[in-house]
């Protein structure tokens, strides 16, 4: 389970009257985690809406969009290319399509390249977990890439958070042992207490 | 427990959550409990030192979640897992502990004052909402010895040899209840100082098709202190 942290954005912070939400989850892992995140941002009050369009055939995820549809949570059957539709409707959008599987190329095939193309111009926050999605694909810089405000680092920031120039970067998933993050020469991380996401 | 034992069929079979999800944050609930009721620092012993004394069934499985956790948050667990079910999930979650250099006693410690000697608490794993009929060896012995224990006792779900609704007057006083998902009938008759509720997971709709009048969590904790 990976929570994200709403500590980013605390419901009474957020600007519209219903705490609202797009998840934008892509075919594969990201995506999964992205499914299991609104469940939980569903249990915290929020109003998540998910954009799911390639469903991984994986047994475990189908059985995530299961339980995020008997959560009542909506599913888009289109993502409006009209940009201010998104603008209007949600807080905020959650990058759940590519994250660190995105390799050259495959931020061009459908229907990531289309959602990528639209997050590009959402004036509304990007929450992007792990990777921002089209970045891991290699520096395209400039106006290409998409820039979220938001970055939850999963098990331990990547290569390309590096380039992250956003407000907050949190570090999440706190289940990697110590004997693994030595072995990697991973820099232990500072959770505070029992928390399982921390801001770096 | 027939309501307890039909909301999870209802999780599992409508909902498709897997065993594993649900023990998973089960498990993590526990954990976050016990660090905001027994933070390390409260500990007399030298090291934050916990027993982790886990059952034969899911109870157990929430022990050995609960254990790594704990792991995670800078407390020294150690196992006694003597009925070990041969299943992937018992056998994973095992390994994971293994590897996370928590200790497995291959016996369980003779006298309650070992125990409170070594340990800063003790994390009753053993008997969860499903537990009916006589108590088997050797948990028998092990409850006993539990009873005469100084050191707080923290259980998961249902104080074990309890009866599920009716409690057990002359059984184990834990310090602390961990409720998963609601509180049982048993709950009513815990006297102990902490009482959290945890397993944040249960959908909206089904906390009102069974009436659940669960009190709201604070922000996005995953327990809730009900005393």
């Amino acid at each position: 389970a990976v929570p994200l942290s709403p500590q980013a954005f605390p419901l009474r912070s957020l600007r519209r009257r219903q705490p609202t939400l797009l998840v934008a989850c892509g075919p594969a892992q990201n995506g999964a985690v992205g499914l299991v995140c609104a469940r939980h941002l569903r249990s915290f009050d929020y109003e998540p809406t998910i954009f799911y369009p390639k469903r991984s055939p994986d047994p475990l995820h189908r059985d995530f969009t299961t339980q995020c549809e008997k959560m009542d949570i909506p599913f888009l059957s289109y993502l409006p290319t009209e940009v201010q539709l998104i603008n209007d409707a949600y807080n905020a959008v959650v990058d759940a399509v590519l994250g660190a599987e995105g390799t050259q190329g495959t931020e061009g095939t459908e229907p990531c390249a289309a959602i990528l193309a639209t997050l590009r111009h959402v004036r509304i926050p990007i929450v992007s977990l792990d990777v921002p999605s089209g970045w891991a694909a290699g520096p395209l810089g400039g106006s290409g890439d998409i820039s979220p405000d938001v970055l939850v680092s999963l098990a331990a920031p990547k290569e390309v958070a590096r380039r992250f120039r956003g407000r907050r970067h949190f570090l999440a998933g706190r289940f990697v042992p110590e004997e693994l993050r030595r072995k990697f020469g991973l820099s232990p991380p500072e959770y505070p207490g029992s928390d399982c996401v921390v801001a770096l | 427990q027939e309501e307890a034992q039909a909301i999870d069929q209802e999780l599992f079979t409508e909902y498709k959550f897997s065993v594993d999800q649900l023990m998973e944050l089960a498990g993590l609930s526990c954990a976050t409990a016990i660090a905001k009721a027994y933070p390390p620092s409260s500990f007399t012993t030298s090291q934050p030192a916990v027993l982790v004394v886990c059952g034969p069934g899911n109870n157990g499985g929430d022990g050995l979640v609960c254990a790594r956790h704990l792991k995670m948050f800078g407390y020294q667990p150690t196992v006694y897992y003597p009925k070990r079910p041969s299943k992937p999930l018992f056998e994973g979650l095992t390994t994971q502990c293994k590897k996370m250099d928590i200790p497995f006693l291959p016996e369980f410690p003779a006298e309650a004052e070992f125990i409170d000697e070594l340990y800063g608490l003790v994390v009753d794993a053993i008997f969860g909402f499903s537990f009916t009929g006589a108590v088997r060896e050797p948990f028998g012995s092990i409850l006993s010895t539990l009873e005469r224990v100084t050191v707080p006792i923290a259980s998961i779900d249902i104080p074990s040899g309890w009866d599920v609704e009716k409690g057990k007057a002359d059984g184990l006083q834990p310090d602390m209840l961990i409720s998963l998902t609601a509180p049982k009938k048993a709950a009513m008759h815990f006297t102990g100082r902490y009482h959290f509720l945890g397993g944040r997971f249960v959908p909206p709709a089904l906390q009102e098709k069974y009436s659940l009048n669960l009190p709201e969590y604070p922000g996005t904790d995953c327990v809730l202190q009900l005393t």
